[in-house]
């Protein structure tokens, strides 16, 4: 039965372009994916250890920009540069990720958002190498005559063929040796360290992995949309999003950012339609966050699993529990 | 070297106010280790007030603070009793910066909401006043704004160091379980300690605002320099937080000379690396950091 | 529980897809190709966030430019519906809207948004689609530099260009009074740090040296350090590379140092009508370029000037003018092709009679080269007697220019 709806869902994902009913509505769907596809990406690190970043809009920002500056400065053809772009960054995330891994709680999220803020710094003032505040041009990886709905549904589907693999990635991580650690490391970190899990070694390599798939992810993106500008690409808020997104649907599922990243890219996209042009947006935003945090910390779909066994007739008497939901208490 | 005297002077007038503004940030880590990411938008909230406060009523700015310190000393203790209070001990670190964080972008929504997104700057007849120091020109606000630090700072220390309160709360801050069973209503000092904290930024606020223009999205440009000061003063060390911000207002001021705006702007994010590499405990104090 | 969590997965996938392909309020187009139906215009524009005042001062110019229109009977007698989105100032959103405009709300034609930075992707979105694509506010080089052959600024001059005539008038003086030395601050902003490299290019050429070169990032607010610089190097010249904000906390700073230039110009803040309230009776004698003026006896000047003034009871400002002149760029374009709708025959048909043509506009005719530059230059101001007036070039100016500035 779970086959069956992995089935539906890979149909949905092949058949969506067809679907939708005109090219606004197909790139709307490419932004959602990206969004699911960074949203995962953070879930790697946010989800297993339970450290929280906002700032992983810099392996984001590195990844597009990364993949910019392969194909122009270096002349390599687009999708080698997407994925030297991304092995890029995750070398650059180990030293970040020393410094910061080294801290616990708070000072790892100062840090994760000075990241994000000194990379700005950087790249909007390194104008020689970045194009600086002028932003870059992307070339694109498509030849002219593959007109701009053609190109909306290519890129849905590679970002989708790297959702699939960075869900993959997931279930057996989730299910190794290296997984239970991680999630040893979430409960109660110094138990983990007793138990003999090699703590900050599996944090790193979460943090890495983590750091890799964000910036295929922001790569990808930057080749779909042709334009960076350091103020959007190094943007806490665009950080934010992927842990609001992560959270909403649940950081220890692996569809929570998928269905997050749905949830969220859809209400910003008809909020916009229906109420236009104040700030409420943001509002929205900061209540819905707060909503998740205070009632929701284990996000929609925990809520409904626990709804939907509540209201099912015939409970055994005595319930399994696994450790993780005994912690939780 | 009359250049590089007058940035000394800028520098440590401008490390006074970062001290100000950082000053709040400690205190909510120290009794909650709480990381308020919605500092920096209730200094700008502050600001818009005493902005609000001035135009409306042709009066100084420094009066609002009768109307502001107090109120927001009440929402301090809302924050902390409504919101924070509520977040699971296990995960309170984690999970308050993203709570504070929401706070944040509710505060910004609404300031854009209500004043638009114009830039404002309060109309003062004394903003270009000046004095001479030592061959340095000082201007007449950013006096008023490092004295306003100082007052600020001063009165924390004394209360902090004085009276019973101050005495629970540091005892709170030290050492939570042990304050409880020595007898202190540690609930109620943490929702105290919430409200102290956002009352400097009521001050705070009012001080950033009498020399340099405000505008909703202003939080922003504040939240990464604040954050960089506590942790290379320690977590939730009101005393080295205040000498950090010192020490990098000044150095910020005197890198601009040579390397300009942008890359001085990364002088902070600097030391905050070097300072979790080398200290992650903070330079100044605060043996809290250790474990958090 | 695993069973129901597959069948879930499912009904979200299917649940989506109705979403999707169902909502987002696209109406479908009306009007059509060679329809009766009213032209429908679409623009996204800043009207939240970073951009916002001069984003709604482009709102109001348009707007003001479609009730015009259609007090006038239309275009090719059909009527004109503006369809405005916020941008929030937001890249990724102003491509997405225009996305939206063009496929899901049918636009005819579209006009440009606001900011040197939400124009480039907008304009790639344009481009891709065939449309026509005239801006009010994308002056800087790398506009142009983009191989966009459907983009057309709609304003004098680029930003390097700006304060051509200041150069002109500077390099002219007698070598006494000249200036010698000059300090340059400029926000890291395309269009802002045009302007001011623009000058900085002329003046260095003529000899004027430089003496402090300032960029600083877009979010700064404290300008002790930078105003500290150029009163150091007590430069005869102070020139500002700024949009609003920057440029009233940076002349505060260097009052703040008695800091007393010779001549002091400062890029778009000056011309902004809360600059007078925020600075005070100091404004005296400072400068700015403008790529407009309400008193320019342009044939349609008069007539805007006096619309708008019935429509807001103010006389309208250079973001105003801006759209009111895209709207008159598109217009003559329309009236030249005889078409207005969507098809590749009909842009191409706008873009090609626009690279060939000139355009009388209330900021002067316009023509373009085949970037879509515009080859004129701004007008020179300067506060005199405490009004904002005038003073470069001389076939233009309603006062004379104040050489050297009095004391702020």
């Amino acid at each position: 039965m779970k086959a069956v709806g992995l089935v539906v869902l890979a149909a949905f994902l092949v058949a969506f372009p067809s679907l939708a009913s005109d090219p606004f509505v197909l790139s709307v769907g490419v932004v959602i994916a990206s969004y699911a596809v960074l949203a995962t990406g953070w879930n790697f690190v946010g989800g297993f250890t339970g450290y929280i970043s906002l700032g992983h809009a810099a392996y984001s920002g590195l990844g597009g920009y990364a993949t910019g500056l392969l194909i122009l400065r270096a002349g390599l053809n687009p999708w080698v540069a997407l994925v030297v772009g991304a092995l890029v960054v995750a070398v650059l995330a180990v030293p970040v990720g020393i410094a910061a891994l080294r801290v616990r709680g708070a000072s790892f999220v100062i840090v994760s958002i000075a990241v994000v803020l000194v990379l700005l710094l950087v790249f909007q003032s390194w104008g020689s190498v970045t194009g600086g505040s002028d932003g870059l041009r992307v070339p694109r990886p498509f030849d002219a005559d593959v007109l701009r709905p053609e190109q909306h549904q290519r890129f849905f589907h590679l970002h989708a063929v790297l959702l699939g693999v960075m869900l993959l990635c997931w279930w057996v991580i989730d299910r190794s040796r290296f997984g239970m650690g991680l999630k040893a490391i979430r409960e109660d970190e110094d138990k983990a360290r007793s138990l003999g899990v090699p703590t900050v070694r599996y944090k790193l390599a979460a943090f890495v992995v983590s750091a890799f798939f964000t910036a295929l992810g922001g790569g990808l993106y930057a080749l779909w949309f042709g334009f960076l500008d350091p103020i959007f690409q190094f943007s806490i808020l665009v950080g934010s999003n992927m842990v609001l997104m992560s959270l909403l649907g649940g950081v220890r599922s692996l569809f929570g950012p998928l269905v997050g990243a749905v949830v969220v890219g859809y209400a910003t996209e008809f909020s916009k339609a229906q109420y236009g042009d104040t700030q409420l947006h943001l509002v929205a935003m900061g209540v819905l966050l707060a909503v998740v945090v205070l009632f929701l910390p284990d996000g929609i779909i925990p809520a409904l699993r626990g709804l939907v066994a509540r209201l099912r007739p015939g409970q055994a008497s005595i319930r399994e529990v696994t450790q993780e939901e005994l912690v939780r208490r | 070297m009359s250049l590089v005297f007058q940035s000394l002077v800028l520098g440590v007038l401008m490390g006074g106010l970062y001290a100000l503004l950082a000053a709040g940030l400690t205190l909510y880590f120290g009794v909650m280790r709480v990381v308020m990411i919605a500092h920096a938008a209730f200094l700008v909230l502050a600001a818009y007030l005493a902005w609000a406060f001035t135009v409306g009523t042709g009066l100084d700015p420094m009066l609002s603070l009768v109307v502001t310190v107090p109120l927001f000393f009440a929402v301090g203790v809302g924050v902390q009793r409504l919101l924070v209070a509520r977040l699971r001990p296990a995960t309170m670190t984690m999970m308050s910066v993203l709570l504070t964080f929401a706070v944040a972008l509710a505060v910004e929504g609404a300031l854009g909401l209500v004043f638009t997104g114009t830039h404002r700057r309060l109309p003062l007849s004394y903003a270009g006043a000046r004095l001479e120091l030592f061959g340095a020109s000082v201007a007449l606000v950013k006096l008023i704004a490092f004295g306003l630090a100082v007052v600020t700072l001063a009165g924390l220390h004394v209360l902090l160091k004085v009276t019973r309160f101050g005495q629970a709360l540091r005892a709170t801050m030290q050492h939570r379980e042990a304050a409880r069973l020595l007898g202190v209503d540690t609930d109620r000092v943490a929702g105290y300690g919430f409200g102290l904290g956002l009352a400097t930024a009521a001050v705070g606020g009012t001080a950033l605002a009498l020399d340099a223009t405000i505008y909703p999205s202003l939080h922003w440009a504040w939240i990464g320099p604040l954050m960089a000061i506590i942790v290379v003063g320690g977590l939730g060390s009101v005393g080295g937080a205040a000498i950090a911000a010192l020490l990098l207002g000044v150095g910020q001021n005197l890198l601009q000379l040579p390397l300009g705006t942008t890359w001085a702007q990364t002088f902070f994010y600097a030391a905050l690396f070097v300072t979790l590499i080398l200290r992650p405990q903070g330079f100044f104090g605060g043996r809290l950091a250790q474990r958090f | 529980m695993d069973i129901a969590h597959g069948l879930r997965i499912g009904a979200l996938g299917a649940t989506v897809a109705l979403l999707v392909s169902g909502c987002f309020g696209g109406r479908p187009a009306e009007g059509g190709a060679g329809g009766d139906g009213p032209i429908r215009v679409g623009v996204s524009l800043p009207l939240t966030g970073d951009f916002s005042e001069p984003g709604k001062g482009v709102q109001r110019g348009y707007e003001a430019w479609a009730k015009h229109v259609y007090e006038n009977g239309g275009l090719l007698g059909r009527q004109v519906e503006l369809i405005v989105l916020d941008d929030q100032s937001n890249a990724d959103r102003v491509a997405a809207d225009y996305e939206k405009l063009i496929n899901s709300d049918g636009v005819d034609l579209v006009f440009g948004p606001f900011s040197t930075r939400l124009v480039i992707p907008a304009a790639q979105v344009a481009r891709d689609y065939g449309f026509l694509f005239v801006e009010p506010a994308g002056a800087a080089r790398e506009v142009f530099e983009q191989g966009f052959d459907n983009l057309f600024y709609a304003a004098p001059a680029i930003a390097q260009d700006h304060y051509d005539h200041l150069a002109e008038a500077i390099t002219a003086m007698p070598e006494a009074t000249r200036p010698k030395t000059a300090a340059y601050a400029a926000m890291d902003d395309p269009f802002a740090q045009g302007t001011a490299n623009g000058l900085k290019e002329k003046l260095a050429a003529a000899g004027i040296r430089t003496v402090v070169d300032e960029v600083y990032p877009p979010n700064t607010t404290d300008f002790g350090s930078i105003a500290a610089k150029i009163a150091d190097s007590r430069a005869d010249v102070v020139v500002g590379g700024t949009q609003y904000q920057d440029a009233v906390n940076l002349i505060v700073a260097l009052r703040q140092l008695n800091y007393q230039p010779k001549l002091a110009a400062f890029s778009t803040a000056p011309t902004n009508p809360e600059f007078p309230k925020a600075i005070g009776a100091q404004t005296e004698g400072i400068l700015s370029p403008t790529g407009y003026t309400p008193e320019a006896d342009y044939p349609s000047n008069k007539e805007f000037v006096d619309f708008y003034a019935r429509e807001h009871g103010a006389a309208p400002t250079e973001d105003e003018a801006n759209a009111w002149t895209t709207g008159q760029v598109v217009a003559a374009a329309v009236t030249a092709a005889g078409c207005a709708d969507p098809s590749k025959e009909c842009q191409r048909k706008m873009i090609d009679w626009l690279h060939a043509n000139e355009v009388r506009t209330v900021v002067g005719p316009l023509r373009w080269d085949s970037a879509g530059r515009p080859q004129g230059a701004h007008l020179i101001q300067q506060y005199v007697g405490g009004e904002i007036r005038i003073v470069l070039p001389a076939e233009a100016k309603e006062a004379e220019l104040v050489y050297p500035k009095p004391a702020w």
